[in-house]
């Protein structure tokens, strides 16, 4: 297992490899220039030249390159063009408020997706099997943008249950350790602000989680199905078992394994959702910042952040394939 | 594997563009921190008034609700951006301006509810000018100290200016331009010859030519004075600014940001909050702040900004777009702030090094086929108006210069008058495809609409557009022909549109953007802005403006307002199109 855990992690490194190949290409193809976008409608040519010489950016492209995987190779992201700050330090600022949202998102879609997707498949061609799938449906093609403002003018303006933006009341002051508003706020024992982090996660986390819920949800549906139509299923009935050990013991036991893997393709999903939902919920995260670099020609900043999302998404893949080990013993990875 | 990341990474991208293009505010911010609606009159040097002593910060003004303020309370602001450093002598951008002009404070400011009005706040009185128009001599506010205790003086003020003179290369331009444009360089290079404390209340300034939009442009934040025993500690002229503290924020109260201010700066959390708290020992007793604290918050989304408003997550957005702003009126809890004269123009850009547009009245058939209401009524929902000058109405020596308006035949006329041939009526107009501005909403739509009058009046068109990135260095360069552009106000003297904007020469050739520029026009430039009177300079202005009605080189389309919005119970605050708006009148009526 050690083994094919680190031969793994070897392998991901010529595709992080050629990512940042591709990826450094593809950028600087972008039609734009991070100085105008710095000087904004200040930017006399003279003025964008300078500062292009001072960003390293009138270098030809392969030695821009060299000079930015030769960073890379120290363990460097660089810095941003904007605020001139070191990357990683925003990355790990920001990065907690991403990580908070799509668990939270995770958390709707696999708890909310299972047991509709049981329900659905044991009460199949029926009436809540219907409703099921017009749900999972709706979940699936309404875009997270409108599926966002929607809730917000919902929940927050009308019917002013929940907040509309940000993760925490500004108005509260709490200490940040760890950057988890929900962690920190446990830390401190203050629980008030704790519910007040909660509540507005709720919102984000329901747009972001729509889309995996729906394919969670027909997943499952399809493989419980699947399951309950085998030969052992039928054996296990014919024994005599409960419905209730037929279900988790011979049924899901073995319906998990697909349902696993489309949660941690989810992760991908969710990572490139954040973007969008982030952007709407005012959410101090990765994705949001996302949005600013790309408007802003932060060139360093984008590269890198989808570089880190690349790495997080093997990481992802990695643990869901050992995760199939535990689930099915008949597995072996070596 | 690649490929699925790859179809991922264009997938986020693809969103972003989608993200993007419901953000009516993108970011990189031009500055709009300055004053607005100007008739600084007293700008002009010699014939200054005898010195008042004003209070420095804010009476109240007509606009502030009645009832007795109520102390205390959060307001909770919402901004299109976060601030992009703590320092403002190294941002010109328009949402740090936004919340550094509350904590720091420059020798003049603008007597906050009239907007037309030069006032001395951290100096005693307006400065008194040498007859030459060339040396300004302050006399510095006594017992002012700033947050972390360090007292005021003249040397205290001369550091500050020093300081930006001496800035580092890596400092100027991208960080600090406005101490570049204001004085025309850095170090030897600028027009800021000398700055000296005789003793410890006076502060002479010498320049090397007049500039007569001097006081005006010492207005803005980023010529704030700021306390120099943190700007030392906090090594704020570090060449790279991530690693000066200073600039960072770090270290809260009396380490960053520190002014003379009714607000004092408290934490900086970046691309979440930025807060401010009650300065309890402000020195003017009459501009004492009323609220314990002001949190910013950062929200690009328009839509998002007004639910955010609505669901009571915020108190008060610095903008609402356009077409919100009839859901906000309607909404009985919110209160909408009209803003006024507005401080940006949109411009239809002719350049007249391409025919046909050298043709003085193809370009007034142009002007006459254009129906700007319709663009006001359909784009900004009414909030803007026609332009009828260069630059937006109420600047110091606007003059409404009656410009062409709809008149669609008399357009057609002058297009036939104009001898120029058929071919030549094929124009390409520019648009740029990635971004919205305050003063264009929609450029596509509004592209369009321009496209749609002039086909009517006998011109045939063809659209081009680039990303704004590339859009900008372009038609400065002279390339495009006809294109959608415009500017927000920097300060609200003429020199900023007029010259900084539009018609400014280059070593004596004009602006390549629009290649016009007769010499009389350069004249009537270098006289305004080296006038030691206002009466000369408001001549030599008119003068040039003239010369613009006359030639018609571009056509000015619109200003669009800029209207802010709050809960109705977010009282005394008091707008300004140039967004100088100080917080300390507010209070919460709860």
């Amino acid at each position: 297992m050690t083994k094919y855990i680190i031969r793994r992690l070897l392998a991901a490194i010529p595709v992080l490899f050629g990512l940042s190949i591709i990826l450094f290409a593809f950028i600087h193809l972008l039609p734009g220039d991070p100085a105008v976008a710095l000087l904004g409608q200040h930017a006399t040519p003279e003025l964008t030249a300078e500062i292009r010489a001072q960003l390293g950016l009138d270098q030809p492209l392969w030695q821009q390159y060299l000079a930015y995987l030769g960073q890379l190779l120290h363990g460097d992201l660089g810095k941003s063009i904007i605020t001139n700050r070191p990357i990683i330090d925003e990355f790990l600022l920001r990065f907690p408020g991403t990580v908070e949202l799509t668990v939270g998102a995770l958390i709707f879609a696999v708890g909310l997706g299972i047991p509709l997707g049981r329900y659905a498949a044991r009460h199949v061609q029926g009436f809540g099997d219907g409703m099921v799938t017009v749900i999972s449906l709706l979940g699936i093609s309404i875009p997270i943008f409108v599926l966002g403002l929607t809730l917000q003018y919902i929940f927050a303006v009308q019917l002013k249950w929940l907040p509309a933006s940000g993760r925490l009341d500004p108005r509260i002051a709490i200490e940040y350790h760890t950057n988890f508003v929900l962690i920190d706020t446990l830390l401190d024992g203050n629980i008030p602000a704790f519910f007040n982090g909660l509540s507005h996660l709720i919102l984000p986390a329901i747009a972001l989680g729509s889309i995996p819920l729906a394919i969670i949800t027909r997943i499952t549906r399809a493989s419980v199905l699947d399951v309950t139509n085998e030969d052992y299923v039928r054996t296990a009935r014919a024994k005599g078992l409960s419905e209730r050990r037929v279900g988790g013991r011979h049924i899901m036991r073995n319906a998990w394994l697909p349902v696993v893997t489309v949660i941690g393709l989810q992760v991908g999903g969710l990572l490139a959702g954040a973007v969008i939902t982030e952007t709407i919920f005012s959410w101090n995260g990765v994705g949001r910042w996302t949005v600013q670099a790309i408007q802003d020609h932060d060139y360093f900043v984008v590269q890198s952040i989808i570089l880190i999302f690349a790495l997080i998404f093997l990481v992802v893949n990695l643990v869901v394939d050992i995760g199939y080990a535990f689930i099915n013993p008949r597995i072996r990875y070596a | 594997m690649v490929k699925n990341r790859l179809l991922a990474a264009g997938a986020v991208l693809a969103m972003v563009v989608m993200a993007c293009s419901s953000s009516a505010t993108p970011s990189p911010a031009p500055a709009s921190a300055a004053p607005a609606t100007q008739a600084p009159a007293s700008q002009a040097p010699a014939s200054m008034a005898p010195a008042t002593v004003a209070p420095a910060t804010v009476a109240p003004s007509a606009t502030a609700a009645a009832g007795t303020p109520k102390d205390g309370g959060t307001l909770v602001v919402a901004l299109p951006g976060d601030m992009v450093l703590a320092d403002p002598t190294l941002t010109s951008d328009s949402n740090s301006s936004y919340v550094q002009q509350n904590v720091i404070q420059s020798l003049v400011g603008l007597k906050p509810g009239t907007l037309d009005t030069v006032i001395p706040v951290l100096a005693e009185s307006l400065p008194t000018v040498s007859a030459d128009g060339l040396t300004y001599t302050f006399k510095i506010r006594q017992g002012v100290t700033f947050h972390d205790g360090t007292p005021l003086d003249a040397a205290a003020v001369v550091y500050n200016y020093q300081r930006q003179k001496d800035m580092p290369k890596s400092l100027q331009d991208a960080y600090n331009y406005y101490f570049g444009v204001v004085f025309g360089g850095f170090g030897d290079k600028s027009n800021l010859k000398s700055i000296t404390a005789p003793d410890a209340s006076t502060v002479v300034m010498t320049l090397g030519t007049p500039q007569s939009t001097f006081l005006l442009t010492q207005i803005l934040p980023q010529f704030g004075i700021q306390s120099p025993t943190a700007l030392k500690a906090g090594d704020s002229s570090n060449p790279d600014p991530s690693k000066s503290p200073y600039a960072q924020g770090q270290g809260g109260l009396g380490k960053s940001m520190v002014g003379t201010g009714p607000f004092m700066f408290k934490e900086w959390v970046p691309n979440d909050h930025v807060t401010i708290v009650k300065n309890p020992t402000y020195f003017d007793p009459a501009g004492m702040a009323h609220l314990d604290a002001i949190t910013y918050r950062p929200m690009s989304d328009t839509t998002a900004r007004l639910n955010a408003l609505q669901a009571g997550d915020v108190d008060f957005t610095q903008q609402i777009a356009p077409n919100d702003v009839a859901t906000a009126q309607a909404d009985s809890t919110l209160q909408v702030y009209d803003r006024g004269s507005s401080c940006n123009i949109l411009n239809l850009g002719l350049n007249h090094s391409v025919k046909p547009f050298d043709n003085l009245q193809l370009r007034q058939a142009i002007a006459y086929a254009l129906n700007r209401q319709s663009y006001v009524d359909a784009f900004y929902s009414g909030q803007a108006i026609m332009a009828d000058n260069w630059m937006p109405p109420g600047f110091f020596s606007y003059k409404a210069l009656g410009l062409p308006t709809f008149d669609l035949a008399k357009a057609k006329s002058l297009v036939a008058a104009s001898g120029v041939p058929a071919d030549q009526l094929n124009l390409t107009l520019w648009y740029p495809s990635n971004v919205t501005r305050p003063y264009m909403p929609d450029p596509k739509g509004e592209a369009e609409a321009v496209a749609r009058d002039l086909e009517a009046a006998g011109f045939k068109i063809t659209f081009k557009t680039e990303p704004w990135a590339t859009y900008i260095p372009d038609f400065q360069s002279g390339k495009l022909p006809m294109f959608l552009s415009g500017w927000t106000c920097d300060w609200a003297a003429p020199d900023n549109f007029l010259i900084a904007w539009a018609f400014g020469f280059q070593g004596g050739k004009p602006n390549a953007q629009f290649n016009y520029g007769p010499p009389e026009l350069k004249t009537a430039f270098d006289t305004a802005m080296a006038a030691s009177t206002d009466a000369a300079a408001a001549t030599a202005w008119g003068q040039a403006q003239d010369i613009l009605a006359k030639d018609l080189p571009t056509v000015p389309l619109v200003s669009s307002k800029n209207a802010a919005a709050a809960k109705a119970d977010v009282m005394g605050f008091v707008p300004a199109g140039n967004l100088t708006e100080l917080m300390n009148t507010v209070w919460l009526n709860r």
